[in-house]
């Protein structure tokens, strides 16, 4: 008779056995009734394991978690929506400062000669044009910004 | 195709079919798994509802060449384990010792486990310690196979194998110790 295999029929019933150790535990059951018998208290083991418990997470809990994995999928569509919107409005300003600059100086720069006036004071004018632009657009974000995130604090 | 990696994608582009899908499949083995690791009902049911929000706001990490279920699986572990270590960090590997066996026969085993209920297993499994537990959940009721058991686990294959021996020997002890006396006979 083959060595017995009491170490492995644990395993074999959970399905854990490579070919090799299965071949080695078929072929001594066909041969010992001991092993055999622990065997086959060990599937009912197996069998009873898979059956434990029919727990389900309440319906309560599957519509709060639904909620709140939704409610982050919106949240981070919306931030992702944010992003592009706020890297159109950059690229889209600096276009149309850069654009005004060659308009404006066209303009500024035929009325100069026409007035006989220094071509340089405009682009001074636009210079400090831009800049309080620039600044005045720079303290609307930073106060929506500050609100926005004192808003989700709320939320 | 297959309907996991499908609904991992739509996740991925926040689309919540991709949600649905994904929970339908895999919720309530997902909860039984936690409520075996926790043994506490509420904990199971936090620990189910931050694992499909960290699903939903990491599924860009999931690979989607490997099965889905040992993914989630991992994620959920490491979120129990987080919040059982803070409530008892030193006893997740720990459980209370077994009396002295009930009896002794030819076969014991054999005969406690004829005998046996499936409350008294549950009881016996509920005695073993919590990665005992855990180990046996996700190969017996979340029906992983080794290797998945393993990706979960993120142990080699031979150390999941040796871990679920381990437990199974453990709620053979348990078994053995709970089996009437008078019944062996």
């Amino acid at each position: 008779m083959s060595a017995h295999v009491t170490e492995l029929l644990s395993l074999a019933a959970a399905g854990a056995l490579d070919a090799q150790e299965q071949a080695q535990v078929a072929a001594h059951l066909g041969e010992c009734e001991a092993c055999a018998g622990e065997a086959a208290a060990w599937r009912r083991v197996a069998a009873g394991l898979g059956q434990l418990s029919a727990a389900r997470p309440s319906r309560a809990v599957v519509a709060r978690t639904v909620e709140a994995v939704e409610a982050l999928l919106a949240e981070r569509a919306e931030r992702a929506w944010n992003r592009a919107a706020l890297g159109f409005l950059v690229a889209f300003a600096w276009t149309l400062a850069l654009l005004s600059w060659v308009v404006i100086d066209l303009v500024a720069g035929g009325l100069a000669l026409r007035l006989d006036r220094p071509v340089g004071e405009a682009a001074a004018w636009y210079a400090a044009y831009l800049v309080a632009g620039w600044l005045a657009a720079g303290v609307a974000a930073a106060f929506v910004g500050r609100r926005a995130q004192q808003e989700g604090r709320i939320a | 195709m297959d309907p996991d990696r499908d609904d991992a994608a739509r996740l991925r582009r926040s689309d919540t079919d991709g949600l649905a899908g994904l929970m339908q499949r895999h919720q309530d083995r997902l909860f039984r798994y936690l409520l075996r690791l926790t043994g506490d009902e509420a904990m199971a049911e936090d620990v189910f509802q931050q694992t499909w929000l960290q699903v939903a706001e990491r599924i860009s990490r999931y690979d989607a060449a490997r099965p889905f279920a040992p993914w989630l699986f991992r994620v959920a572990r490491n979120l129990a384990l987080d919040q059982l270590r803070r409530i008892r960090p030193e006893r997740l590997d720990e459980a209370d010792e077994p009396v002295a066996p009930a009896g002794t026969g030819d076969d014991p085993f054999a005969r406690a486990v004829a005998l046996e209920r499936s409350s008294r297993l549950l009881d016996a499994v509920g005695m073993l310690a919590p990665l005992d537990r855990e180990v046996l959940s996700l190969r017996f009721e979340a029906e992983l196979e080794l290797k998945q058991l393993a990706q979960t686990l993120g142990v080699p294959v031979p150390t999941a194998k040796a871990r679920l021996y381990r437990a199974l020997a453990r709620l053979r002890e348990r078994l053995l110790t709970r089996a009437p006396a008078g019944e062996w006979r």
